[in-house]
């Protein structure tokens, strides 16, 4: 295969994980729920970047989530607030391509310590933006819920994974 | 089914972030008890300081944005908000001491203080 066509398959490629990213930001973005602490939700859209990460690897996993947070930022939420998921998305996919890579962990595993680090990120850029560390109250909760959202989504990649693998679609 | 997957390093992760969760909510909920006073701080800056027991409907303007804060029946809650994710407004109404609401676009913050064994304690009813 030629460089240009494996480009070509590259941006096809990477084009089609970040609108699939973007609609699962646009579904949860519609659903009223509405728990009344915030950062305390699902994060559906990670399933895109943690089998882009097991699949496509780091590389096309930061380019998936910087690109999905930028675009479904401006769509849904306002520059303010990508500004603030961009913090939790970097914080979340280092912390996933380090644990990766001991390969001790399974994707649930990888997955689960994202979800808490990715509200650990939001959690210190709040507490920096308002200079107060009274936010830190809500430490528990999105402990909590980062760890319940993280499992979710790593038990979701754990099964689109098992049955990409077998699909005749990949490679 | 899931547990084909899961690793040993997956579990203990998952028992230190669980071990972490509780004792940071046990930290909490102890220091929590019900608080006096409402502190509401706006763009880093003391805006003003109100008691919780009186009902009180505030205004707070700064150079980033309108809150309107109400307090009623010994709860805080905001009702509105100029800014866009209104995510204060949907915040749940607060009353225990160091529980506070944040509006991160507005830099405004309102916060419940009160000392234990600070004044009898109140009982709500």
């Amino acid at each position: 295969m030629s460089s240009r066509d494996s480009k070509s398959k590259d941006v096809a490629h990477l084009a089609l994980l970040i609108s699939l990213a973007l609609i699962f930001s646009y579904v949860e973005a519609i659903i009223p729920f509405n728990p009344g602490i915030p950062g305390v939700k699902l994060g559906v859209a990670n399933i895109v970047t943690v089998i882009t990460l097991y699949m496509f690897g780091n590389r096309d996993a930061l380019i998936v989530s910087i690109i999905r947070v930028l675009i479904a930022g401006l769509l849904f939420n306002g520059v303010f607030g990508a500004c603030y998921a961009m913090a939790g998305a970097a914080v979340s996919l280092t912390g996933m391509v380090l644990l990766r890579k001991t390969g001790l962990f399974s994707p649930v595993g990888v997955s689960m310590a994202g979800g808490v680090l990715h509200n650990l990120g939001q959690l210190l850029v709040a507490a920096a933006l308002i200079e107060d560390m009274k936010i830190f109250f809500y430490f528990p909760v999105l402990m909590f819920s980062g760890i319940i959202a993280g499992i979710a989504v790593g038990t979701g990649s754990v099964l689109i994974l098992a049955r990409l693998k077998k699909s005749v679609l990949i490679k | 089914m899931l547990t084909k997957y899961l690793t040993k390093a997956d579990i203990v992760l998952f028992i230190i972030l669980m071990i972490l969760g509780g004792v940071s909510s046990a930290y909490f909920s102890f220091s929590g008890n019900s608080g006096q006073t409402v502190v509401i701080e706006s763009d880093k800056k003391p805006y003003a300081t109100y008691s919780l027991s009186e009902d009180k409907r505030v205004v707070v303007t700064s150079k980033n944005g309108t809150n309107t804060v109400v307090i009623e029946d010994g709860k805080v809650y905001v009702t509105d908000s100029s800014c866009k994710n209104q995510v204060c407004v949907k915040h749940t109404a607060i009353s225990r001491s160091g529980e506070s609401i944040v509006c991160l676009p507005n830099k405004l913050v309102v916060s419940i203080e009160g000392k234990e064994g600070d004044g009898p304690d109140v009982v709500s009813g």
